[in-house]
């Protein structure tokens, strides 16, 4: 093997390693410090929407943390289209989004903060 | 006030609670075993993690995630090819099927 194929096999292998890691592992520490904003809202249970609709927040916790990911991301492109969401979810990076995921996906752990 | 009627009162107190049309449970169990539970699961607690746990979601919350699939004001095309050809009675049906299935998480907040 010459030296070029080498080199284009390594970045080859490269590119492919960063498209697996697209998705930022999740940390449900540093999502701790993030879910202020989301509180408001969806933390307290059959709290309603105001506009342009009026449903209960949906419930998050122990949502699958790929969904709950792609969901901010949609409402981050504009694919769903709720005010508030998509306002919020333009200020999230993709890393806020995996900590906040993965905060979420913790069985129980919004109990026990709740009743500390 | 007799029995009858404090009864009577009670319960046209409690269904003044519920959505307008109300739902079939039968027929929402029907469609879910049709349309939805190879994704989402009979119970809504979907195994694969693409798909969204639904078992326990506010049932209006459900409804109109699914009046959004059909509508196309939330875009995605799976759901779209899904959701398009429920009925209005088909949604509340199937909004109330899953609401009513347990939560995967014991988590209250």
């Amino acid at each position: 093997m010459t030296k070029t194929t080498i080199a284009v096999l390594a970045a080859a292998a490269l590119a492919a390693g960063s498209a697996l890691a697209q998705a930022p592992a999740g940390d449900a520490g540093r999502g701790a410090q993030k879910v202020q904003m989301c509180q408001g809202c969806h933390g307290i249970e059959g709290w309603r929407t105001a506009f342009p609709e009026v449903y209960k927040v949906p419930r998050i916790a122990g949502q699958h943390p790929q969904y709950f990911v792609s969901a901010l991301k949609a409402y981050r492109s504009g694919d769903r289209a709720h005010p508030s969401m998509k306002g919020i979810a333009a200020t999230l990076s993709d890393q806020d989004m995996a900590d906040l995921a993965a905060y979420y996906a913790q069985p129980g752990e919004t109990t026990r903060k709740a009743s500390k | 006030m007799t029995k009858t009627t404090i009864a009577a009162a009670a319960l046209s107190l409690a269904f003044a609670t519920l959505p307008a049309a109300a739902a079939d449970l039968a027929a929402g169990a029907a469609k879910a075993k049709e349309v939805c539970a190879a994704c989402h699961g009979m119970d809504g607690n979907a195994s694969q993690p693409e798909y969204p746990r639904l078992g326990g979601q506010h049932e209006d919350y459900l409804a109109k995630a699914l009046r959004d699939y059909k509508s196309g004001a939330r875009k995605n095309p799976v759901m779209a090819a899904f959701a398009k050809p429920l009925s209005k009675q088909d949604i509340e049906n199937l909004a109330a099927h899953y609401a009513r299935q347990a939560r995967v998480v014991t988590a209250k907040y």
